[in-house]
């Protein structure tokens, strides 16, 4: 069990470094930042001053040792546009990342999962086709076209919610459906097709045939079988919420992480970005990490196949 | 020679000062007022939705680089200048009351307003002005300024190696941020950079808090020393999704939202409540011909440009772009600049334009390949090859991210068309500066009898002859047709129902409000 810990630890730093290797050099795949912090018309002395001041005048390998260094001290380097820490810069968005990501967690779930459950256990049927519909939607509308419509009607027509920004309750709830939609059609996809695997099992059938009552056969057999990949999911796309709201947080001027990153992204903004993926990344990593320990726990079978 | 162009303020400033004594005075005596009930007290809050996401880098003047007009959308707001743009007057004496000029041009002496304090009570002097000066990014001053002296408290000079008649175009106008002041003492206790977490200034308005990305909170200066401000707090918000800043503005969440589209714009004129007002005018749109000096391009027929240019329907463009608010311009110099020459834009008549083809030897028009619009104004540069094509003339647009095309203009890689912006702020000899002569920064290249007529203006010390130099030289830029300006980009924003005053175009051409003790609520 030590060695298949130790092993696991291993792959994950292994991601880690790909992941920072991968981010470091895709960033600056995207061009000199020194040409946006200048503005246009400036001169080559400006830009060589700007350069210099964030180290950009340095060896691509020398960059990446110096970030590197920085990030094992936990220093993730300053916004050059904010010219702010990233860390505190990520901390303060966090609080708003977490409540949105969690809202529209529980949204999704308690959404997705009964849907999923409801068309698998009336598969090929009406509330079948209503959850397919349901996920189509889910998945096919961009979020940024279901924030503005939801502004558009539940704020600009009803007056009913705030349009944008933090504060209260019911700035949330826009935000977090927008971004919960589209999870809870995964959801609700997984749930069902989960559903109807461990619905076809022979121990759900042998249930049955000791005359259990349908829905104890599905509440209790079936649907606490059938939750595990889905909760799995779920860590991972709460993960994805807090980190990758770009769209939404864009839309609703929510002050979180996504917009932060996409400001990073519009700014060219090499710390905010690398930081907001690293840190998203290490959190997968470790839920993955985590997951696979339990795993192994539980199934002694998976750690001796590894 | 002392001719204070500052004096005529003075002495208005002086009767004035006298009249509201006297008026003051009697309503002392007859009805016991006091001065404190006199001055209105700042009162409430307004909200502005900006389509940017504000830097602290434009919290300090000495970050303000040359020709970037944005950080003066804050500084207007916490900052001062010794002389700036004031409605109706290019240079205004502000912490300067006047200043002289030596009979040679080459020396400049400010009298600064006496007695006023900073935003912390730090109080103001000469060499708060030095060190200012000395911190500012503009590279051309520090060039053209032999030395800077405090001759004491309230008296700096400005020395020039060689008189230099853009000196105020570049220290008294948005071309730099070098005549905005910061506090020394503060500024060295805190560096520049607790200096960013935490701007002091002498503008209207202090610093209350910054959430980066998110907004920037300040409040009124009731020491300000022009007027106070009647607004207690300005809040402004960075909202990047146009939409987002419509609504917010429907549900009076913000009072003013800057830069909606016309599509938007045309909402906000169907909603009673709301009113629609237009701002800018400091950016020319125009199309530049990058291939016009290569001697194998059709481009080099000046017939050929003259062509284009009479294909363009300026009028519906702007309407399309802007509902009909951007006036349509025959130079890339605003009207209202210093020396600008009035050139009345080309008609929209592509008859004419298809026989100036056929007589250039290009009857069924060619293809002249790519067209790069001015990010983000990708639908204008649509436009502009429809109409090109209508006449023969086709192209592509190349749409391109922001910095990559900053950086290909720049390094001249750019091939084809260019539907640019020229924004450079100043007078008509600052705003040409970098694209008109050879070695200009976005100049893919020149003709030689203008860049001599650029270089004598640059010298020239009488005010009539450098008039006459420039206006000659912006009538051989039409006669060529070395640009086909297109029109001053004018763009809508949303004014919500609380707002009696939101000072859009106070200042001329400015698109932001400014300035920010002139804003005003509505009051029960």
């Amino acid at each position: 069990m030590k060695q298949f810990i130790a092993r696991r630890i291993g792959y994950s730093l292994l991601s880690l470094l790909l992941l920072s290797l991968t981010i470091f050099l895709f960033i600056r795949l995207t061009g000199d930042p020194a040409s946006l912090l200048a503005e246009p018309g400036a001169s080559a002395a400006d830009i060589a001053a700007i350069q210099k001041k964030f180290g950009l005048d340095q060896p691509v390998w020398y960059q990446y040792i110096y970030f590197m260094g920085n990030l094992l001290r936990g220093d993730l380097g300053e916004s050059f546009y904010y010219q702010t820490p990233v860390l505190e810069l990520y901390l303060s968005r966090l609080p708003n990342s977490l409540l949105l990501a969690s809202v529209a967690m529980s949204f999704s779930l308690l959404l997705g999962i009964p849907t999923g459950i409801l068309a698998a256990v009336r598969v090929g049927r009406f509330w079948d086709t209503v959850g397919k519909f349901f996920a189509l939607l889910g998945l096919s509308l961009p979020s940024f076209l279901v924030g503005l419509l939801l502004i558009l009607f539940f704020s600009v027509y009803l007056e009913w919610l705030p349009s944008s920004g933090s504060g209260g309750f019911l700035n949330l709830l826009m935000p977090a459906f927008a971004l919960g939609w589209y999870f809870a059609a995964a959801h609700m996809r997984l749930t069902r097709s989960s559903m109807l695997e461990v619905m076809g099992s022979e121990y759900i059938k042998l249930a049955r045939l000791k005359g259990l009552p349908e829905f104890k056969v599905i509440a209790k057999h079936a649907f606490k079988n059938a939750l595990i990949p889905v909760m799995t999911l779920a860590g991972i796309n709460l993960i994805n919420m807090i980190n990758v709201a770009v769209v939404v947080e864009t839309v609703f001027a929510w002050p979180g992480i996504g917009r932060l990153l996409y400001e990073g992204i519009s700014f060219r903004d090499f710390p905010i970005v690398q930081g907001v993926v690293i840190i998203g990344g290490s959190m997968i990593v470790a839920v993955n990490l985590l997951v696979d320990i339990v795993y192994a726990f539980v199934d002694p079978r998976i750690r001796l196949e590894a | 020679m002392r001719a204070s162009r500052g004096s005529g303020y003075v002495d208005r400033a002086l009767r004035t000062r006298w009249a509201g004594a006297i008026v003051l005075a009697a309503a002392m005596a007859f009805g016991g007022m006091n001065t404190a009930a006199a001055q209105t007290k700042p009162e409430g809050e307004m909200r502005f939705a900006m389509y940017v996401t504000l830097a602290p880098a434009w919290f300090d003047p000495g970050e303000s680089a040359v020709g970037v007009l944005t950080p003066f959308w804050v500084m207007y707001a916490m900052h001062d200048a010794l002389v700036k743009p004031m409605p109706g007057q290019r240079s205004a004496p502000s912490l300067a009351e006047s200043w002289t000029v030596s009979k040679d041009q080459r020396v400049y002496e400010f009298t600064l307003r006496s007695g006023l304090k900073f935003h912390n009570g730090d109080p103001f002097t000469a060499d708060d002005v030095l060190f200012s000066f000395k911190r500012s990014k503009a590279a051309l001053l520090h060039e053209k300024v032999k030395e800077v002296v405090a001759v004491d408290p309230i008296h700096v000079r400005f020395v020039m190696h060689e008189p230099w008649p853009d000196f105020m175009t570049f220290y008294g106008t948005l071309v730099s941020g070098a005549g905005w002041i910061v506090p020394k003492k503060y500024m060295e206790q805190v560096g520049p950079e607790g200096f960013k977490r935490h701007p002091v200034g002498l503008g209207p308005y202090k610093f209350v808090s910054n959430t980066p990305g998110v907004e920037l909170v300040l409040e009124a200066f009731e020491g300000h020393w022009h007027k106070v401000p009647t607004v207690k707090r300005l809040v402004f918000k960075s909202i990047p999704e146009a939409t987002t800043r419509l609504a917010m503005l429907m549900r009076d969440e913000v009072d003013v939202a800057y830069l909606l589209d016309a599509s938007l714009a045309e909402t906000v004129k169907r909603t009673p409540k709301l009113k629609l007002a237009f701002s800018g005018g400091i950016g020319t749109t125009y199309i530049d011909f990058l291939d016009m000096w290569d001697p194998k391009s059709p481009w080099a027929d000046q017939r050929v440009r003259q062509a284009a240019s009479l294909a363009i329907d300026r009028k519906a463009i702007s309407e399309a772009e802007t509902l009909g608010a951007s006036p349509p311009n025959g130079n890339v110099v605003p009207p209202g600049f210093e020396f600008a020459l009035k050139i009345p834009a080309d008609p929209y008549d592509p008859a004419r334009a298809k026989q100036l083809l056929a007589e250039a030897g290009y009857p069924n028009g060619f293809d002249a390949g790519d067209l790069y619009p001015w990010p983000p104004y990708f639908s204008t540069g649509e436009a502009v090859t429809g109409y090109l094509g209508a006449i023969g003339i086709k192209s592509r647009v190349r749409t391109m991210e922001r910095a990559a095309f900053y950086a290909a203009l720049a390094t001249k890689k750019l091939k084809g068309l260019c539907v640019c912006v020229n924004a450079v702020y100043g007078n008509a000899s600052s705003r040409l500066s970098e694209t008109v002569p050879s070695d200009g920064v976005f100049a893919y290249g020149g003709f030689p009898d203008v860049d001599e007529m650029f270089r004598a203006q640059t010298v020239e010390t009488d005010v009539g002859k450098r008039e006459n130099l420039l206006h000659k030289l912006q009538q051989t830029l039409h006669d060529r047709f070395r640009f086909a300006p297109i029109y001053d980009y004018v763009w809508a924003s949303g004014i919500g129902p609380r707002v009696e005053e939101p000072a859009l175009m106070l200042i001329a051409p400015y698109p932001w409000a400014a300035p920010l003790e002139e804003v005003r609520l509505k009051r029960p």
